[in-house]
């Protein structure tokens, strides 16, 4: 369920408000895409910061998953169900799970700057940097699809929740 | 403690696919093609007339015209003359936003597609069952 009522004052003037647990959704990915994005743009954040946005960006997935288990477990489930769209969606996940923990996973064994600083030194090698370059080209390809796949909810989402924003504003006195 | 649970799910899903990529490489290593390493391709960025040529980059060679500023092999992070360079000094550098453009652009443009391809689908499928609604609706009897 996405949406609830906003209490009993909800019923009669129809309005309903955005459910925490979407919001937090949102706006979470939302980061997280910005996060991915910066992170990509290696040459143009330099490598410090594209290492521990990276480590971060590692962390946030780990809670991404965790939030959204629930969906692992019931689509995987409906897996052996006539059904396309949802069996394409849960690939694409897979797909991406594989290709963004690999990313990470090597982008922290070839880490030059980020783990140095903490007094970690890792041994690195040219299998873990061309891993860390082929997966992070897949994850680049991955993640608009990933995003794309779920249009839908991000427009209904964000439309509910700027109008309310601008709304509130609006009503604001001043 | 149910999303502690999920955490450990999603933690164990992730060590998987960290010990899958391990016995890659121990295993075979050989089996990803050698390739380029860490490294960007050469690009020219040209630079406003009068603009100052941003710290760390190096001036541009011979054949290139219009105040250009070519980076190295590394793309367009910053080349320092130190020995061990961090590649701090491009952080956030106005020079260095084609890249983030470039990133954003592949990433717009994939959306578009599949968005572009979604809508395509429903519309197709909506026409199709309005057509078998309407062949299930109509009836010869019906006609005058």
């Amino acid at each position: 369920m996405l949406y609830d009522r906003a209490g009993p004052a909800a019923g009669t003037g129809r309005r309903r408000r955005v459910a925490a647990r979407t919001r937090l959704d949102f706006w979470f990915d939302a980061v997280l895409l910005l996060g991915y994005t910066l992170a990509y743009s290696y040459g143009f954040t330099g490598i410090a910061i594209h290492e521990w946005l990276g480590i971060g960006l590692g962390l946030a997935l780990l809670l991404h998953l965790t939030l959204h288990w629930d969906w692992v477990i019931r689509e995987t489930g409906k897996l052996l169900r006539p059904r396309g769209h949802d069996k394409l969606i849960w690939a694409v996940n897979l797909a991406l799970l594989v290709a963004m923990t690999l990313c990470v996973a090597s982008g922290i064994v070839i880490s030059r700057v980020a783990l140095p600083q903490v007094g970690i030194y890792t041994l690195g090698g040219p299998f873990w940097e061309r891993l860390h370059v082929l997966s992070a080209e897949v994850t680049l390809g991955l993640v608009p699809v990933h995003v794309a796949l779920r249009w839908r909810w991000i427009v209904r989402v964000g439309r509910r929740l700027l109008t309310r924003r601008s709304a509130g504003s609006a009503g604001r006195p001043g | 403690m149910r999303f502690l649970r999920h955490l450990g799910a999603a933690t164990a899903a992730a060590a998987i696919v960290v010990a899958l990529g391990l016995a890659w490489a121990h295993f075979g290593a050989q089996t990803l093609a050698p390739g380029p390493q860490i490294r960007f391709k050469q690009e020219i960025v040209t630079m406003p007339p009068g603009s100052r040529q941003p710290h760390g980059t190096v001036a541009a060679g011979h054949g290139m015209r219009g105040g250009g500023i070519r980076v190295g092999p590394n793309g367009l992070t910053v080349i320092r003359a130190r020995p061990f360079d961090l590649g701090l000094g491009s952080m956030f550098d106005p020079v260095n936003l084609p890249i983030l453009r470039h990133t954003v652009v592949i990433e717009a443009g994939v959306i578009a597609v599949v968005v572009a391809l979604d809508v395509l689908r429903r519309r197709s499928r909506r026409s199709w069952r309005a057509a078998q609604l309407a062949a299930e609706t109509y009836r010869p009897d019906d006609e005058p």
